[in-house]
């Protein structure tokens, strides 16, 4: 008995002590993160990159390519840097609610080592904690984030992201609605297409921006929904009118998406299906013969690609590369401000630094080169965005199950 | 609200009668899934008065055993023995190792316990249920396994013998799983109000469930009882999610936590408690989904499903079947 009164003793005084600490943490947080923003900070041999995303929750499947991708760049920027980077983890748990990207961002802050971020994952989570990120003189570099407001001002609006703070390694909503309701309309000619969103803001946004492209062109585009734990789509495939010539699903969920072309085929029903980026996963997303993705021009060849698909064990998937390029812009503008302020450097000098950042389109892997734009380009790309060339590429699904680039 | 009507009944009539067979048709088959997880946690709670949070996530892994099973042997695209074994070595694994696994839960995480706060088992149960959440989010890397049971015992890729029409109402075909599914619940279904209404061990449970004291002071041993409810209760879960693989063609981790919480509400609906009840709510449950779904839209096939758990709970606060209680004051 008295053995168990002393464990409960024990426990119950650990439990305070943590309470405890976690209660002035949290009260010091916002303190410590402003005197974090202006501190300057030591480079020495390794310097801290945060990598904000979903390790766990609903989308942990989205989030484990990303962190794996990152951690590959880590490990090829080690082996090739005098100056190593180290990452540290933030689990958003991305699709929960509540979410814990606003935490992230404040213990990112808290860190007085950290230089810059990657991530967050979702549009949703970068909306949430930018200011936090902003209040802390931290850049954010996210490898998903595709809503076009983050960058670029809605009319009435200003955007939804401060200037310089927020960058993305992944070409937005717009460019990608824009190239695939084009391939519908131009390549395809097809004039009945149903649209099904998976209701997280990713897929809502693609879904809207790829809607109202295809109404521009006359296209009759019919509507549905589905969430991400859904598996059974029986009723949804009944509810898809008999003449429809290609059924666009924008999902984050490669699985989930071949789940439903199996049950669209099995119901008899010949419509072709088109995915977005990310369903990009050969080798998970089959329709073979019978489907189309849009997804970055990635030379699937590369050597980069196969090693780290050897490493990882994976399928060709390609949601997780943006966040590889992510991590070599804050690791390559961390090394410059680092080389210029002689072996010290402080975040405002990093986030300087990230907009002037140009990477190949093979060092980057994305098939295109990667330099930020500081102006407003076309409809929907503003500064925070890649310029130059940087936007998707169609891929047509053979028979065979092979992803052949086609537009 | 009006254009939202006009839609529904547009849909109606797009849809027409082969429509509505086809809703049907894929509400009876979800539903008899959600009707087997629902009896465990009317079981469970009949006998424990406890809600089992985790019992979603015991069907989980009852689909990812059978998923192993399946690629013990190969795989759907060359399985190394004949389609009938394959699938009966499939649901006997798996409903064994649920079983198992629930017994376990119940002895290591619920019956310490046992004469806590009612509010402590409850809280267990949440954590057993993130606890087998996220350590098959480890062990899978969070991705979605596919059974590719659609070309199972098939050739060159085609649809297998799983997906044959047995038989063709108004034009749409009931496929070999469907019936496969409905035929394995209804049997087990049955099976089980048989166990509980002419055996030793049945009556044993019920005895149990009306006073676990008194059942144990005329002799029974009730941890045995306990136990032997777990048991059954996760072989029922194991079975729906090798059903489920089947049927659906994917496993993942996170696939017991809707489903489980549709089973619970068809078990709340049917009177919690209430085994003809937890088996009549699972199928509506299914079949409103599934008109929900197709009428509607998807958006708004949670809030209806949902919307109905609310409605019973004001209107029949008992559920279906479920039986006014009397308390001594």
């Amino acid at each position: 008995m008295l053995k168990k009164v002393g464990a409960v003793a024990a426990f119950a005084a650990l439990a305070s002590v943590l309470v405890a600490t976690t209660a002035w943490g949290s009260a010091k947080a916002p303190a410590r993160a402003s005197a974090a923003a202006a501190k300057t900070i030591k480079c020495g041999k390794t310097v801290t990159i945060g990598i904000a995303y979903p390790a766990t929750g609903p989308a942990a499947s989205l989030g484990a390519p990303q962190f794996d991708w990152a951690s590959y760049a880590k490990k090829r920027w080690n082996k090739s840097h005098k100056l190593k980077i180290k990452l540290v983890v933030g689990d958003t748990k991305l699709g929960d609610s509540p979410g814990l990207a606003v935490p992230v961002a404040h213990s990112f802050g808290s860190n007085g080592k950290m230089l810059a971020v990657v991530g967050p994952a979702g549009s949703q989570e970068v909306q949430d904690s930018i200011g936090i990120y902003k209040k802390a003189g931290l850049v954010a570099v996210s490898g998903s984030a595709t809503r076009i407001f983050l960058t670029r001002a809605k009319t009435g609006n200003p955007r939804e992201t401060p200037k310089g703070y927020f960058f993305r390694t992944v070409p937005n909503d717009g460019q990608q609605g824009d190239a695939v309701a084009s391939w519908i309309h131009n390549k395809l000619k097809f004039k009945h297409v149903y649209i099904i969103d998976d209701e997280e803001a990713y897929s809502q946004g693609l879904a809207n921006q790829v809607a109202a492209d295809l109404a521009k062109f006359g296209v009759t585009a019919g509507r549905n929904h589905i969430s991400q734990q859904q598996q059974d789509f029986s009723s949804v495939v009944t509810a898809i009118p008999a003449n429809t010539q290609l059924v666009y699903i924008p999902w984050q969920l490669p699985g989930q998406a071949q789940t439903f072309y199996n049950q669209l085929h099995a119901a008899g029903r010949h419509a072709k299906i088109m995915g977005s980026d990310g369903t990009d996963a050969p080798g998970t997303f089959q329709p073979n013969g019978n489907g189309y993705v849009s997804g970055f021009p990635v030379d699937f060849t590369s050597s980069v690609l196969k090693s780290f698909m050897k490493a990882h064990n994976h399928q060709p998937e390609t949601f997780g590369i943006p966040s590889y390029t992510a991590t070599l812009v804050a690791a390559t503008a961390i090394s410059k401000a680092c080389k210029a302020g002689h072996g010290k450097t402080t975040r405002a000098a990093v986030r300087k630094r990230v907009p002037k950042v140009k990477l190949s389109a093979k060092a980057g892997l994305l098939g295109f080169g990667i330099q930020f734009l500081n102006k407003n380009k076309a409809t929907y790309q503003g500064p925070g965005d890649m310029g130059g060339t940087a936007n998707f590429a169609i891929y047509q699904i053979t028979s065979g199950g092979s992803y052949k680039r086609v537009g | 609200m009006h254009l939202l009507l006009f839609n529904i009944i547009d849909q109606i009539r797009s849809l027409g009668w082969g429509g509505a067979f086809e809703l049907l048709r894929n509400g009876i088959v979800l539903g008899s899934l959600y009707s087997l997880i629902a009896l465990g946690y009317t079981m469970i709670y009949g006998i424990l008065k406890l809600l089992n949070f985790a019992h979603g996530d015991v069907y989980m892994v009852g689909a990812f055993l059978g998923f192993g099973v399946l690629t013990a042997f190969g795989g759907a695209l060359n399985p190394g023995i004949g389609l009938v074994p394959l699938i009966i070595i499939m649901f006997a694994v798996a409903m064994l190792g649920s079983g198992v696994l629930g017994v376990g839960i119940e002895r290591f995480a619920y019956r310490p316990l046992r004469n806590a706060p009612r509010i402590a088992p409850l809280i267990a149960a949440l954590g057993v249920s993130f606890f087998l959440e996220n350590s098959a989010q480890l062990m899978t890397n969070g991705f979605q396994y596919n059974y590719d049971a659609f070309q199972l015992g098939g050739k060159n890729g085609n649809f297998g013998p799983l997906f044959d029409p047995v038989f063709t109402v108004a034009g749409n075909p009931v496929t070999v799983v469907q019936v496969l599914v409905v035929g394995s619940a209804v049997t087990l279904m049955a099976a089980l109000i048989f166990l509980v209404s002419r055996t030793r061990l049945g009556k044993a449970m019920r005895a149990t469930a009306f006073d676990q004291e008194a059942a144990s002071m005329m002799g029974i041993d009730t941890d045995r009882v306990i136990s032997s409810t777990f048991f059954i209760a996760s072989v029922l879960a194991g079975a729906a999610g090798v059903m489920y693989g089947l049927y659906i063609g994917t496993t993942f981790y996170f696939m017991g936590f809707l489903a489980g919480l549709k089973a619970f509400t068809a078990a709340v609906v049917g009177g919690i408690g209430s085994i003809v009840g937890a088996m009549v709510a699972g199928v509506l449950v299914g079949l409103i989904e599934s008109y929900a779904i197709g009428y509607v839209g998807g958006q708004w096939s949670d809030i209806v499903v949902f919307g109905i758990l609310i409605l019973f709970m004001i209107v029949r606060p008992t559920g279906l079947f479920g039986a006014q209680a009397i308390q001594k004051v």
